[in-house]
């Protein structure tokens, strides 16, 4: 071993990374907005899961454990009528509705506090934070009240009640349809960037734009070769996730392979529109952290939108794995069909990326060619 | 279609990259059926101006007419072959692939593709290594598929960027004799080089230096022009009395 020659392999690394300096913000930059989403994703900030409590008690009890919810840190609550509560669940605006019924005190004084929680049940990480507040109450209402009349300290037996889902669903059901959605998107954009970038580097590119091929025309050829993978892939993913793991599906199988292909046709067009920012494929894998990583932790796949600070969740609905995942698992989770606004609606977001990133792929094909 | 006079004519082209001034104010006539050489060093502009000629250039001023169609027009490049300096050409593919790739985006239909793809391979001698893969090729056959990618449709106009360079001197004497049968058949071809027995076999001569044409005429021409005996001696005269 030579440690003139081995330096010389450290300076001209070096050396390359000086003259690199998209690399040098990737390995200086990205830890720092990765860990950044991290705090803000799991409690910095964060916006509490809003839960709706209905107070029915004739007796003391529920007065008290309504108020002491309402200052809970792990729920954002607000009182209201059980018919106003059912409908906020059903139309997402809240996690959880809790109901306190007539019996409440009446049922704490042999030592049981029975209240009714109506979970959505198609997001574990929203039902955990409502038990969790509920059982915080329940022991210092019910503290205070034994300490006053003398009482043993009552239980908490909630009786759950899902609108989806529910105790039947492991992890892997409310994970599957937000994995087929991510799997093939992420494995798609890898592919397009990679051969899209390579068309640039070698030239023919440049070629087939000394042709008389028009723009439009690589645009779609692209989507067509990639479309026929991709169709065969999706179909592949989904059988095996419903079929061979048994992932629980409540909706119709072909609505699922619809939602994946449109995944891959935004993933073939971002390809093909990122592919202008790298020079390199190594470049090009630098998107994985920068485009891929954020998406993944904004898309709710793992922490809900609707818990991430405000702000956060504007940019959440602007990216496109977002809609996705929230349409696989309205079809898988909740039986959504093309009846469904909801699901109309991610649909309708996630083709409208679609259409818009066609356009911004076929534009920047005519920039770069001069 | 009616084969005008002119093939190319480009005129007061200029083209800038920042500060650097590719093209300078280029004009050139090229007629039907010659052979015409673009000749000078590295950085004078020959790339760029072959590009212009295909529509890959927006220039800043000039105007550039191929086959009497003003550029920008897509349609008549269906009629042009383009061949780059470096071998573009899809690694992963065949040859036979490549070649067939090139003639379909070309609108030569399947039937037709597959027959003018063999017609090319033939032409550039590389039948045999149809159905190898182009990344197991030597950089001189690369050049050569690259080449018959470029003339697979066989264009009215091909204009050809340092085509010869990597491949040896009894291939590129091949190369040359075809290039003057297809001349002969009435296809123009535009060939930059510096190579100066290259230079030789070309009917005329176009000496590119700075982003300008320095002088222009057969090889004889310009020999006596410069008062030299050889071309190379005309070509360093010249460029000299430019600067």
């Amino acid at each position: 071993m030579s440690g003139r020659r081995a330096g010389a392999i450290s300076l001209r690394i070096l050396q390359q990374f000086r003259h690199d300096r998209r690399t040098l913000m990737l390995l200086f930059g990205a830890p720092i907005i990765l860990l950044g989403l991290f705090y803000f994703l799991t409690g910095g900030g964060s916006s509490l899961p809003a839960v709706d409590v209905v107070n029915l008690d004739r007796g003391p009890l529920g007065a008290v454990l309504a108020t002491d919810l309402a200052q809970s840190t792990e729920i954002s609550v607000s009182r209201t009528t059980e018919a106003r509560a059912a409908s906020d669940l059903s139309a997402d605006t809240v996690a959880a509705y809790v109901i306190l019924p007539a019996d409440l005190s009446t049922r704490a004084q042999s030592g049981v506090v029975a209240p009714s929680v109506h979970l959505e049940g198609t997001q574990p990480a929203l039902t955990q934070p409502v038990l969790l507040a509920l059982d915080q109450s329940v022991t210092r209402a019910s503290r205070n009240l034994a300490a006053a009349e003398g009482v043993r300290v009552p239980v908490l037996e909630p009786s759950l009640d899902y609108l989806h889902g529910g105790p039947g669903l492991d992890t892997l059901d409310y994970f599957g349809g937000a994995f087929i959605g991510l799997v093939v998107f992420l494995l798609v954009f890898v592919v397009t960037i990679i051969a899209f970038l390579r068309e640039r580097s070698q030239g023919t590119l440049e070629r087939l734009m000394a042709s008389p091929l028009r723009r439009a025309d690589i645009v779609v050829g692209y989507i067509g070769g990639f479309m026929v993978v991709a169709a065969v892939q999706a179909v592949e993913v989904v059988v095996f996730t419903l079929y061979a793991l048994h992932v629980h599906d409540q909706g119709n199988v072909a609505l699922i392979v619809l939602l994946t292909l449109l995944m891959t046709l935004v993933a073939v067009n971002l390809g093909i529109f990122l592919s202008m920012f790298a020079t390199t494929e190594f470049q090009a894998v630098q998107f994985i952290p920068l485009a891929i990583v954020p998406q993944v932790l904004l898309s709710g796949i793992v922490f809900p939108v609707a818990t991430e600070p405000g702000w956060l969740q504007v940019v959440s609905r602007l990216l496109p794995l977002t809609y996705g995942v929230d349409g696989l698992r309205d079809v898988m989770l909740k039986g959504s069909g093309l009846t469904s606004g909801p699901l109309l609606l991610d649909v309708a977001v996630v083709v409208a990326f679609a259409v818009a990133l066609i356009a911004a792929a076929t534009a920047t094909l005519r920039r770069s060619a001069s | 279609m009616s084969t005008p006079a002119e093939a190319v004519s480009v005129d007061g082209l200029a083209k800038s990259f920042g500060a650097i001034r590719a093209l300078d104010g280029v004009s050139l006539t090229v007629r039907s059926g010659e052979i015409y050489g673009l000749l000078g060093p590295n950085g004078a502009g020959k790339t760029t101006l072959i590009r212009s000629l295909v529509g890959l250039i927006t220039a800043d001023a000039g105007t550039v007419t191929v086959l009497g169609h003003r550029l920008p027009d897509r349609g008549v490049l269906a009629e042009v072959g383009y061949m780059p300096q470096s071998p573009a050409l899809y690694a992963d593919l065949s040859v036979e692939e490549n070649v067939r790739f090139f003639a379909a985006v070309h609108d030569l239909e399947r039937h037709a593709a597959a027959q003018s793809a063999a017609d090319a391979l033939e032409l550039v001698d590389l039948s045999s290594r149809r159905r190898s893969v182009v990344a197991t090729l030597s950089g001189g056959m690369r050049q050569r598929v690259s080449l018959a990618c470029a003339l697979v449709h066989r264009p009215r106009l091909l204009l050809l960027d340092e085509p010869t360079v990597g491949v040896d001197p009894q291939l590129r004497a091949e190369l040359w004799q075809r290039f003057s049968t297809m001349s002969g058949e009435g296809t123009t071809i535009i060939v930059s080089s510096h190579v100066m027995d290259e230079a030789e076999r070309c009917g005329r001569l176009g000496l590119v230096r700075f982003g300008r044409m320095l002088a222009e005429g057969t090889s004889d021409e310009l020999r006596r022009l410069a008062g030299v005996e050889r071309l190379e001696d005309a070509f360093l005269v010249l460029s000299e009395s430019a600067r």
